[in-house]
């Protein structure tokens, strides 16, 4: 019976002040919502990012470190040490363990995008994701020499069409000198966005990589020797060397000793990496300023607690008179504290539903909107187990710090004597 | 001690007492003196008049007759336990029980309304919830129409309504399930002589049907006249 009048007491007088109220839990609020986003976040770009690349075993570049050759080959940054050779690609080609090779050859860009040469294998063989495949938006998989396909993120960038024309740059940089000016390439499609670099590059077949760089060979074009081109069309331009290959394997289990025997391969020194841990020692990495984040975030909860505890004892002053009422009416000092931790508590319960709605709002608006512009996948997702009890610490931590404002009601109502307070 | 009985009624020996003090002081800390309080001695069923000028310790002597101070010295007796020798928790529920209250002003909670107001020592106090014998709400009405509040004003929050309006809806909480006694601090100092008049009867009015004694203290000494026992608070010496 007493709590039932505590909770009512409690509810009346929340609302009677919900004036003042309603901006401590306002802050409260935003910085529960700014908790529980930057936590949702967290998973998702976790979830994002070692997803990465997906299905693919092995990837094979020149001996390098794991890192090195993951980021130059799936997040376009950085170089390569070395070229491996065609005939060690088609040396791939013919193991039996192997089920599909993916050949890159990197190296230009196109206005700060990198271009990656390489087959139709691409297109067929290359995951991310759960396993999804690539899809194009528009238009097709490139088929001739001087076709090329668009990653989403180049082609809303530059605002490209199909059909446009594109003058690739030789090395990489977003101001190149030297421009591959007498071979235009046509865009013949442009691929669904992904959130993942795929959509930051410019994908050309190895053959037309070649065909840019006859005449090339001094790093400059020397005038009459580049092809224009008709005279490519007619020329055999088998690569004489790649970047790196993506490699699938039949059965998973022979993952490592596949591995292991291109790393001792004996034509020359190689590196063959298992995408899925190179991508999770890169996350450990960035997890350190992640934490850091939800440290600060975390720290942004406890003020905003605070400021409410400071309201809270701020409202005992004007609360002297209701409080001399029911203690005179037989209220005990206990049913006066437990006003405070109900109100309290009430508050922060409120702030975190409130803050459930306005995340869950926030995703469903943005969401689209993140991939769209800047290739972010995030989706509206139930609450895991750990985001469940982050955002039920809050109450919690309110549970606790009510007994701040309690504990001195409680005191001065043992006090309390007959009438107003300044009456005595 | 100065104090003096100005008169008291016959026969009042027989009753059993609604309350009883004998040689009780009181001192808030070292620094002040001590305050001491005449011998009260009150039937059940009759009205207290204690008047004294400010700084008798009125209101102290309320807070101990309503238990939220523990005396120095003496004995506090209502009817017939010895109050002031119970905890704190027994003498909580002591006042739920026994005792009503009416304060000089801000006597209602704010963010309740009139009738939630009266039927609030229901809540607290299971006994004088079944004292009503109907439902508190019911109790509750019944008291505000004796008490001439309009229908219309018993839904409303308290802070809409008159200073005269609030006090009858406080007089209404204190006798509502009929408990045995009834402090009263200058309850009628912020209304003017027809509210006065009008409050004083209707209160006493009720109280008698209900047997319940009333302590009433004011400066305003021209009340004394409706009190069956009037008593002087007088200078405070150390």
């Amino acid at each position: 019976m007493k709590f039932r009048l505590a909770l009512s007491l409690a509810t009346a007088s929340l609302w009677y002040r919900r004036k003042v109220l309603a901006l401590v839990c306002l802050t409260l609020t935003l910085s529960v919502t700014l908790l529980l986003g930057v936590q949702y976040l967290r998973t998702e770009v976790k979830q994002s990012f070692t997803s990465t690349i997906s299905d693919t075993d092995l990837i094979i570049g020149a001996r390098s470190g794991q890192l090195n050759l993951l980021l130059y080959t799936v997040f376009h940054m950085g170089d390569a040490t070395n070229n491996i050779r065609w005939s060690t690609f088609q040396a791939l080609e013919k193991d039996a363990r192997i089920d599909w090779l993916i050949p890159i050859s990197l190296g230009d860009s196109y206005k700060g995008f990198r271009v990656v040469a390489t087959d139709k294998a691409f297109k067929e063989y290359f995951r991310y994701g759960q396993g999804q495949p690539l899809e194009l938006a528009g238009g097709q998989w490139f088929d001739g020499i001087f076709d090329v396909v668009l990653g989403a993120g180049v082609a809303r960038t530059l605002n490209h069409h199909l059909n446009d024309d594109v003058i690739l740059s030789h090395g990489g940089g977003r101001t190149s000198f030297s421009n591959h000016k007498d071979t235009p390439f046509k865009v013949t499609g442009i691929l669904e966005a992904t959130g993942t670099p795929v959509d930051q590059a410019v994908y050309i077949s190895l053959q037309g990589m070649e065909a840019i760089h006859v005449g090339w060979e001094s790093g400059v074009a020397i005038p009459g020797r580049t092809l224009t081109p008709e005279r490519a069309q007619r020329r055999d331009l088998t690569p004489s060397a790649i970047t790196a290959v993506f490699a699938g394997l039949d059965r998973k289990i022979l993952t490592f000793r596949v591995q292991r025997d291109i790393n001792q391969y004996a034509g020359e020194p190689l590196s063959a990496i298992l995408p899925g841990v190179a991508l999770s020692e890169l996350w450990r990495l960035m997890s350190q300023f992640e934490r850091a984040l939800l440290g600060i975030t975390g720290f942004v909860v406890v003020t905003s607690l605070i400021g409410l505890i400071a309201v809270l004892l701020t409202l005992q002053a004007q609360r002297a008179h209701e409080i001399a009422i029911l203690r005179a009416t037989g209220a005990s000092p206990g049913l006066i504290a437990s006003l405070y931790v109900i109100e309290c508590l009430g508050l922060a319960v409120v702030a975190c539903l409130t803050a459930l709605v306005l995340s869950s709002l926030a995703i469903s608006i943005l969401g689209p909107w993140l991939l769209t512009n800047y290739g972010i996948q995030i989706q509206l997702r139930p609450l895991n187990l750990e985001e469940w009890a982050l955002l039920a610490s809050v109450p919690l931590a309110a549970l606790l710090v009510a007994f701040v404002p309690a504990l001195s009601a409680w005191q001065k109502s043992r006090s309390q004597g007959f009438g107003s307070p300044e009456e005595l | 001690m100065n104090s003096q009985l100005l008169s008291s009624a016959d026969g009042s020996i027989d009753k059993p007492a609604a309350l009883e003090t004998s040689n009780l002081t009181f001192c808030w800390d070292r620094l002040q003196p001590t305050l001491r309080f005449p011998d009260l001695n009150l039937p059940r069923g009759e009205h207290l008049f204690l008047y004294g000028p400010s700084g008798t310790g009125k209101s102290t002597l309320l807070s101990l007759l309503a238990g939220m101070l523990s005396p120095a010295s003496g004995v506090v007796k209502l009817l017939g336990t010895e109050f002031h020798t119970s905890g704190a928790g027994k003498r909580d529920r002591f006042r739920a029980d026994h005792i009503g209250v009416i304060f000089q002003q801000f006597n209602l909670v704010p963010y309740l309304t009139a009738e939630a107001n009266v039927t609030l020592p229901c809540k607290l106090s299971s006994r004088r919830q079944s004292a009503t014998g109907e439902s508190p709400t019911v109790a509750a009405q019944r008291l505000l129409s004796a008490l001439a509040i309009p229908q219309s004003h018993w839904q409303r929050k308290v802070t809409q309504l008159s200073i005269g309006q609030q006090q009858r809806i406080a007089a209404a909480r204190a006798l509502i399930g009929a408990p045995e006694i009834i402090l009263a601090d200058e309850p009628t100092s912020a209304l003017d002589s027809d509210n006065r008049d009008r409050f004083i009867n209707l209160l006493l009015g009720l109280a008698g049907e209900r047997n319940t004694s009333v302590v009433f203290v004011s400066h305003d000494r021209s009340l004394a006249r409706c009190f069956h026992h009037q008593i002087e608070l007088g200078q405070v010496s150390a």
